[in-house]
């Protein structure tokens, strides 16, 4: 009931208290039941929270556990892929350099071969040369020949009177009169 | 006489015990402004709970969130779970904005629920939550109508005064009008529900100091969370359907 009556009188004041202060009653302040208020909060919310928030940590571990498994799997299929890497570049450097000789052996080879064809073929270019030259030249002969032929006959054609002709057969027939001689 | 003027005295008590001072306001001014002070005290005690306890908070980062860290990250987890689902696609640049928002409610409010502000005394009014203020209210509902006017102007130009014609022409008045009541509902919304709030229990304690209040101030617990809530997802339900294609 003092309390009460206290509270008039403050509270009489009040209203014409033209300064900053502190409100020292407890019931008008409401102090009991924030305190009542907050400790039910406190004492019921820090359970939830409290497992709310292990449940994210739990999670995030988790997530970051996961993650590094992951990453551990990651880096031992890179060293893998590494070696494997390695070895092919080995086995590339390897063919390469057997390659190189094979290839440069096969040039000799090649060079060797077309060197042999180009031999040959020179001796057939030399030879075809040779029967060509033959050749033209028994043509020119041939013609010398015959117009030398044909000359001859234009000459005999054109000298050849009775008499001649005559005398030739006769020859001719005396000719070969001997040979039957010969032969008989 | 002298049992008028006790009387009288006792009746001005009983009438100061149970004046529930509502419209009262320790002003201060600012040029030719008048400025509800307790409002700007409070507000900054906010202020200094949220950076402070932020500042804590990433003290010192660490990969495995323990405690502060823990807990804040959770809540920044939830504000962008919100602002995801109201916006979208591209929730990401509206999450400060969203989170500051549903943080200073909260805040707010629940410090109006939770703290004991009537042990300071003012000359004048009295320390409540920031929200309990129409002003309050309405200059976050704004900061809100500003903010979507500006994601939608960003996104598609003038383009975006195209969605006032959008189903109709015919609705045009009505897509106009929705631009002030969405502010409005906002504001209104969440100053009724915490002054509401507050008078109750204040009501309820001049009534009867002890006991009864109680689950009152935990029902205005609830329903703080609840408007803090219910602002952030709104706001950022009106910045997504500013953002959202309608094509």
């Amino acid at each position: 009931m003092k309390n009460v009556t206290d509270s008039f009188v403050f509270l009489g004041h009040w209203p014409s208290a033209g300064s900053f202060g502190f409100n020292t009653d407890i019931l008008a302040t409401n102090l009991i039941n924030l305190s009542v208020v907050l400790g039910v909060l406190i004492f019921f919310g820090k359970g939830v929270l409290s497992d709310l928030l292990d449940n994210r940590k739990q999670r995030i571990l988790n997530t970051i556990r996961n993650s590094d498994e992951l990453r551990g799997k990651a880096i031992e299929q890179l060293e893998k892929a590494r070696a494997r890497l390695k070895k092919v570049e080995i086995d590339a450097d390897q063919f390469r350099v057997n390659g190189y000789s094979e290839i440069e052996r096969e040039k000799m080879n090649l060079i060797n071969s077309t060197y042999k064809t180009l031999e040959q073929f020179e001796n057939y270019k030399n030879e075809t040369i040779q029967f060509e030259q033959q050749k033209a030249i028994n043509q020119v002969r041939q013609r010398v020949f015959q117009q030398a032929l044909q000359g001859a006959l234009g000459t005999l054609n054109s000298s050849l009177n009775n008499e001649l002709h005559l005398r030739t057969i006769n020859a001719n027939i005396g000719m070969f009169g001997a040979m039957n001689e010969i032969t008989d | 006489m002298n049992i008028l003027s006790y009387s009288i005295n006792q009746l001005k008590g009983l009438y100061d015990i149970s004046g529930v001072e509502v419209g009262q306001h320790f002003y201060w001014q600012i040029g030719s402004f008048q400025i509800h002070g307790q409002v700007l005290i409070t507000s900054w005690v906010v202020i200094a709970i949220l950076l402070g306890s932020a500042a804590i908070a990433v003290r010192s980062p660490q990969t495995i969130p323990t405690g502060g860290q823990n807990f804040f990250e959770y809540v920044l987890e939830f504000i962008r779970d919100v602002s995801k689902t109201q916006i979208g696609e591209e929730y990401r640049p509206w999450v400060p904005f969203i989170g500051t928002m549903f943080l200073f409610i909260f805040v707010s409010n629940w410090s109006g629920a939770l703290l004991p502000w009537k042990i300071i005394q003012l000359p004048h009014g009295e320390l409540a939550a920031p929200t309990n203020d129409i002003n309050t209210t309405v200059a976050l509902a704004l900061l809100t109508s500003v903010a979507y006017f500006y994601a939608g102007l960003t996104k598609k130009g003038l383009g975006y005064f195209g969605k006032y014609i959008q189903p109709t022409p015919i609705l045009l008045p009505i897509n106009i009008l929705e631009d002030f009541t969405k502010p409005l509902s906002l504001s209104f919304r969440l100053f009724g529900n915490i002054l509401a709030d507050e008078l109750v229990v204040v009501v309820l304690v001049s009534l009867v100091p002890l006991v009864v209040p109680i689950p009152v101030m935990f029902l205005g617990l609830f329903t703080s969370g609840i408007q803090a809530l219910i602002f952030a997802t709104l706001a950022a339900a009106y910045i997504g359907e500013s953002l959202e294609g309608h094509h």
